[in-house]
Order: C-alpha cells, then sequence, then structure tokens
C-alpha cells in the first residue's frame, strides 16, 4: 500500500508542473497564438524566482519565501511572454519562429546573467518548502498520504489554478472572447471585440502559468538550478494536444503523462512490475504511443482552436 | 506606449553588455571571441561537455591550474568548445594556441581523438590529458590505434579505488542496502562503480555481515533531472539507506530525493560536502593537484610527457575527504588502515577492462540489483 501512495507522490511531481503548464499554453493556443515557448518561458520563470531565493534565503525561508518566489516567477514569465506576443500579434511574425526563438534565448540569458553575478552558472538554493505532514488532513488515510504528506504547496495552488482556468474559459466573458479570438477572430471583431487585446492576454496568462511552472518543477527536482527544465515545456504542449485544448482532459493527460514518468523511473523497486519483465524503455514510451495514436483517431475532429497560429489581420476578410 | 515597451527591451539587452564590459578580467573571460586583443595566455584549458564550474570534473581540473598560475603570476584561460564533435574540442585547441597558450589542460577521455591530432599539428606545445590516452578513436577494428608523443602526458585515476574506498566505509559505517546511480557509463563511472560493489563486499565480510544489497544504474547523462530524482526516491522509499551519486548533476537530483527521505547520497570526483547536508563523504580523485602537479613539472623544465600514467592511492591520487564526511563509526584510524593496505597494493580490485558487466563482478555476500 505504501509503494502505491509513493508512487501516487511522485506522479504528483511530475504532474503539478504539466498542468499548470499546459494550462498556460491552452490560454495562448486558445487566444489564437501558437506558444512553443513554454519551455523557455519555464526556464525564465524558474531563473528569476531560483535568483531570487538564492539571494534572500539567508533572511527568508518557508512558505512565504516560496509564495514571493511564485509571483516573480509569474511576473518574469509575462515579461518574456510579451516578446512572443509582440511579435506574433503586432508584427504579425510567425509564430513557430518567435517561440523557438525564446527557447533558445532564455537558457543563454539564465546562464549569462547567473555567471555575471556569481561566476557560477548553477544557482544553489535551500529546500524549505517541503512539508513533511500537514496537520489533520496528513493523518487522513489513504487521501492523506498522497496529497498532504511530504506535499508542496505548489500541488494545492496548481489544483486552485486548474478550476480558475476552467470557470474562467467556460463561464466568463472574458473566456467566451478568448475562445471566439481563437476560433473566429473576424467575427469576434465584428462584434466589437479587441482581438488584439484578448490575444495579449491569453499570450500573458500563459506566461504567467509558464514562468509558475517552471519554478513548480525545479523545486522538488534538484538542489540546484542549471539553467534547463529537461525539455518539460515541450511535454507540456504534448499534454496540451493530449488534453484536446480543454481543462479537465488536460488534467487526466498530465496524470497519465506523470504517472507514466514515475513507473518508468521507479519500476526497479517495484516487485509486480520488475516481474513482469517488461522493458523500462516500454514504459518511457508509452506516453508519446499514446499521444500518437489518441491523435491519429481523433484528428478528424481534433479540437485545435481553427485560428491558432494565424496572425489576424483586420483587413484580410 | 509601444515604443516604450520597444525601448525599454532593446535597453534590457544592452545594459548587460555594457556591465560586462567593466568587469573583463583574464582569468574569468570564456574566451569564444577570439583575439580582440593581443594578449596572451600561457596556460590554457579546454572544457569538455560539462561547464568550468560543473562542481565536478571540470572544475577540480581548473582549480589546479589556476592556483598555479596564480601562484606564480602567469597568464591563464580557458577555453570552451562551441559543441561536443571530435572536430569542436580540436577547434578550441587551435583557438587556445593562437592565443599563446604554452601547456593546455584537457579534462576527460572525449578528448582523446583531438588530443591524438593536435600533438603533431603542435609539436611545440605540451598537452596535459585526464582520464584518457590519444588514440586516432576509430574503434571499428574493436580497439583505436594509440599514440603519445613526448609533448603530451596521459593521466588516469585509478576511480576503482576510489569508489572502493567509499563502498567500504558506507558498509563499515553500518550501512547494509546501497546504491549506485551512475551518469553515462564511460569508463571511469564503471571504474567508479565496480570498485564501489567490490569496497562494500570487502568491508562486509570483514565485519562478518551476511547480506549487502546494492541497486545499480546508470542514467545514461549527467544532468538533474525529475526521473533521476524519482529513481532515487523510489530506492530510497524501497529501503536503500546510501546512494553513491556518481555523475555530474545527477548527484543533485539524488540529494533533493535524499532530503525528502532524510537519507544519505556519497559524492564523487570533488568534496561535494558543501552541496548538500546529505552528503556523508565523496569518493574524490586529486584532479587539482595532480593538474597542479603537472604544471609545476612543465615549468621546472622536466614535462612528463610521452606517458601515461594511472594515479592511485600510492601517490594520493585518489582520496575520501575524512575532515568534511559525516561518517559515525567509521573513523580516521580505519580509514588510514585501508588506504594503507590499497597503497601496499593487498586488496585486488578488478576494473571495468575485466569485467563486462556489474552483475558479473565475482561477489558472495553482496547482490548487485542492476536496473537497465
Amino acid at each position: 500500500m505504501n509503494t502505491i501512495f509513493f508512487i501516487l507522490r511522485q506522479t504528483l511531481t511530475f504532474s503539478i508542473p504539466l498542468l499548470v503548464v499546459a494550462l498556460g499554453g491552452m490560454f495562448s493556443e486558445r487566444s489564437g497564438v501558437v506558444n512553443i515557448a513554454l519551455e523557455g518561458t519555464m526556464v525564465f520563470g524558474a531563473f528569476t524566482s531560483i535568483l531570487f531565493i538564492n539571494t534572500v534565503q539567508d533572511t527568508m525561508s518557508g512558505q512565504f519565501l516560496l509564495l514571493l518566489a511564485i509571483l516573480i516567477a509569474g511576473v518574469s514569465g509575462i515579461l518574456i511572454s510579451l516578446l512572443h506576443a509582440y511579435a506574433s500579434i503586432n508584427m504579425k511574425a510567425n509564430q513557430v519562429i518567435s517561440g523557438t526563438a525564446i527557447n533558445m534565448l532564455t537558457p543563454a540569458i539564465a546562464i549569462y546573467v547567473a555567471r555575471m553575478i556569481q561566476d557560477v552558472q548553477q544557482i544553489n538554493f535551500n529546500n524549505t518548502f517541503r512539508i513533511p505532514l500537514v496537520p489533520v488532513l496528513g493523518k487522513i488515510p489513504g487521501l492523506g498520504d498522497v496529497f498532504f504528506k511530504d506535499a508542496y504547496i505548489t500541488t494545492y495552488l496548481g489544483i486552485a489554478i486548474l478550476i480558475v482556468s476552467s470557470i474562467v474559459l467556460y463561464k466568463t466573458k472574458f473566456g467566451l472572447r478568448l475562445r471566439a479570438c481563437g476560433e473566429h477572430p473576424h467575427a469576434a471583431d465584428s462584434v466589437g471585440i479587441n482581438v488584439y487585446k484578448i490575444r495579449y492576454a491569453g499570450v500573458m496568462l500563459s506566461g504567467l502559468l509558464g514562468g509558475i511552472g517552471g519554478l513548480i518543477f525545479v523545486i522538488p527536482t534538484s538542489t540546484n538550478f542549471n539553467a534547463t527544465v529537461a525539455g518539460y515545456g515541450f511535454l507540456a504542449l504534448a499534454v496540451l494536444i493530449f488534453g484536446q485544448w480543454k481543462p479537465m482532459r488536460i488534467l487526466f493527460a498530465s496524470l497519465f503523462f506523470g504517472l507514466m514518468k514515475t513507473i518508468a523511473a521507479t519500476y526497479s523497486s517495484i516487485p509486480f512490475l520488475l516481474n513482469l519483465g517488461v522493458p523500462n524503455t516500454f514504459f518511457k514510451m508509452t506516453p508519446f504511443l499514446a499521444t500518437l495514436i489518441v491523435l491519429a483517431f481523433t484528428s478528424k475532429k481534433s479540437q485545435a482552436p481553427k485560428a491558432s497560429g494565424i496572425p489576424y489581420d483586420k483587413s484580410s476578410r | 506606449m509601444k515604443k516604450i515597451v520597444v525601448v525599454l527591451l532593446a535597453l534590457a539587452l544592452v545594459l548587460p553588455l555594457a556591465a560586462c564590459n567593466k568587469t573583463e578580467d583574464p582569468g574569468k573571460d570564456p574566451g569564444t571571441d577570439p583575439g580582440k586583443e593581443k594578449d596572451t595566455y600561457e596556460l590554457a584549458l579546454v572544457t569538455d561537455i560539462g561547464t568550468i564550474d560543473d562542481k565536478s570534473f571540470n572544475q577540480g581540473a581548473w582549480e589546479g591550474l589556476k592556483k598555479y598560475a596564480e601562484e606564480k603570476k602567469i597568464t591563464y584561460k580557458y577555453y570552451q568548445p562551441a559543441e561536443k564533435t571530435d572536430a569542436a574540442y580540436l577547434d578550441a585547441i587551435d583557438l587556445a594556441v593562437e592565443g599563446g597558450a604554452k601547456l593546455i589542460v584537457c579534462p576527460g577521455f572525449l578528448f582523446e581523438p583531438a588530443v591524438y591530432e593536435a600533438q603533431d599539428l603542435y609539436p611545440e606545445i605540451k598537452f596535459i590529458l585526464l582520464d584518457g590516452s590519444p588514440n586516432d578513436g576509430d574503434w571499428s577494428a574493436g580497439m583505436p590505434t594509440y599514440r603519445i608523443e613526448n609533448n603530451v602526458y596521459s593521466v588516469f585515476y585509478a576511480e576503482e579505488q576510489a569508489g572502493f574506498l567509499a563502498g567500504y566505509a558506507a558498509v563499515k559505517d553500518g550501512y547494509t542496502k546501497l546504491g549506485f546511480m551512475g551518469g553515462m557509463a564511460v569508463p571511469a563511472v564503471v571504474r567508479f562503480g565496480y570498485g564501489y560493489v567490490q569496497g562494500a563486499e570487502y568491508a562486509a565480510k570483514e565485519l562478518g555481515i551476511k547480506a549487502i544489497e546494492i541497486m545499480y544504474h546508470y542514467t545514461g547523462g549527467f544532468d538533474a533531472t525529475p526521473e533521476a530524482q524519482a529513481l532515487a526516491a523510489s530506492w530510497y522509499e524501497a529501503g536503500t539507506e546510501v546512494i553513491f551519486a556518481c555523475g555530474g548533476a545527477v548527484g543533485n537530483s539524488v540529494m533533493a530525493a535524499a532530503e525528502v527521505a532524510d537519507k544519505a547520497v556519497i559524492g564523487v570526483d570533488v568534496d561535494q560536502s558543501a552541496e548538500s547536508d546529505t552528503v556523508i563523504t565523496s569518493s574524490m580523485k586529486q584532479l587539482s593537484i595532480s593538474v597542479y602537479d603537472g604544471i609545476t613539472a612543465f615549468y621546472a623544465g622536466n614535462f612528463p610527457g610521452g606517458k601515461s600514467v594511472t594515479l592511485d592511492a600510492t601517490v594520493d591520487g585518489i582520496a575520501l575527504p575524512m575532515e568534511s564526511s559525516k561518517f559515525e563509526t567509521f573513523t580516521q584510524e580505519d580509514y588510514d588502515a585501508i588506504f594503507k593496505d590499497l597503497v601496499d597494493g593487498n586488496i585486488e580490485i578488478l576494473k571495468d577492462t575485466e569485467q563486462t558487466d556489474a552483475a558479473d563482478i565475482p561477489v558472495e555476500v553482496t547482490t548487485v540489483k542492476f536496473v537497465g
């Protein structure tokens, strides 16, 4: 039983950053802007916030510091995403290219600035954010073992972001406008919606969530930040597509990816899986294989926003 | 409004450049822009796929070079190859030579083919090749052609002895469930692992312990990844007490897992005790000392070129940093005794060249569980 709880806990460390970043990607794409800059946004958000933690960790620690760091990660994510927004909305540039540029730019900035400040490219941080056992809630059998033991507040934040995202997208005026701009911007424009503003908002939201996701990703997995998030931004894109641009499906996709990743990494200590004799590579490729299969079968009725990737030009009808 | 944003962004890009110009000094200049000024640098180091501050291999070598250069007021500089190919390594060596280098340190066995060519191209330049011996890199016939000229000093370390000490100390200190997590399965990493297994076995026999269990895995890279963290966490969860993290930044992921599980880590290459409180000791190669000694010999006029040496316990090429270690029952006396046994050659340790697979190491009380 303990092994199962352990696997589920580990799954959360994989899934929560994927979930948050994929939700960010969702806002951008549903507003009509393809954002493959998620990887770069994560790197940048993690970089600024870890640098912040590194600077102040002698005087501060714990959850308050983490919340401040999350704020900084989000704001810097927004700033870097503005580059992408300006290029792809105002300048009508190819969105894939400006996204790629950000992916290449941010690790370089992170290394460059880190070396200028402290001569060393790795930025160390003390992990004072883990909660060994949440009082009361941690005692609940089952649920407590998974969600309230060795937990991070980022897990709850991730779930909150999911709920809020879902409500914003489907239950608010803004959400309706956002979806309209991603499906048919001209129609949206004709009823008086400012497509540029909405798309800016979409991209900035993806920057916010991408930056936060970068921080959430780094904290439980290392003791320093080395200008990389190991391709998880791209994985989040796969989660986004697998989740068909819908919040709840994205949740399931990220849990699925997380579970498969966990099993691939930890199967050596799970006797049941070890005895199956299935090679480790099988577990490693499962999420990607599943993505391919699902896409192959659903591509006809794929839910991709229709206007995603096409710069909006008022004059062309 | 739009214009203000553009101006701000432009400023943000330009300002760091301006700041950089002010702080330029020869020791830290990354050196990828060639010949802007006519300064020359006598001592050079070319990094391999790691960086100068990898807290491990490159850094150890760089510190030795820097120490000598600063003591003797000699100019020095490092060069970073653009990518990990033999051609890029050779380009970086060319650049170092153009920059006036008289001696070039090349840390890592990946430099073997590049140094093989460079030794003929630049017969007047001296090379210190760590962890490798110059060869043409053509493994199609099973073995490449090895040739070492008088301007190359090739240094190997007895990693199996360093690993042996780590494994021995861990078991002597009361651990019975061990783990080994290597980076890429390159010869040096493999030797560390084999020595570790045999050290654990040796100590178990001494203590009369009946069963030692070692989980054994190569991650295939030198990066900190959630996969490495999850694997380490799962081992700790399943009862593993200490993991020998033998692969650059992989160690940081293992340490992150150890902090959660409140378990122990053994570091590698250099003393990593400052990285995390979970590091109980480090399996060290005395990189900076051997680079320092090599350079000293060069300036004294007796550069040990044309030789390939293996630095082992007899010349203090490997060690555990006892003063920063957090052992409970393994004492300095125990360490001195086992170290003396290694020096005297009383212990035979198999290396990677003698065994093809960690699971084939002849052990009796130790079980090696190899995870592919």
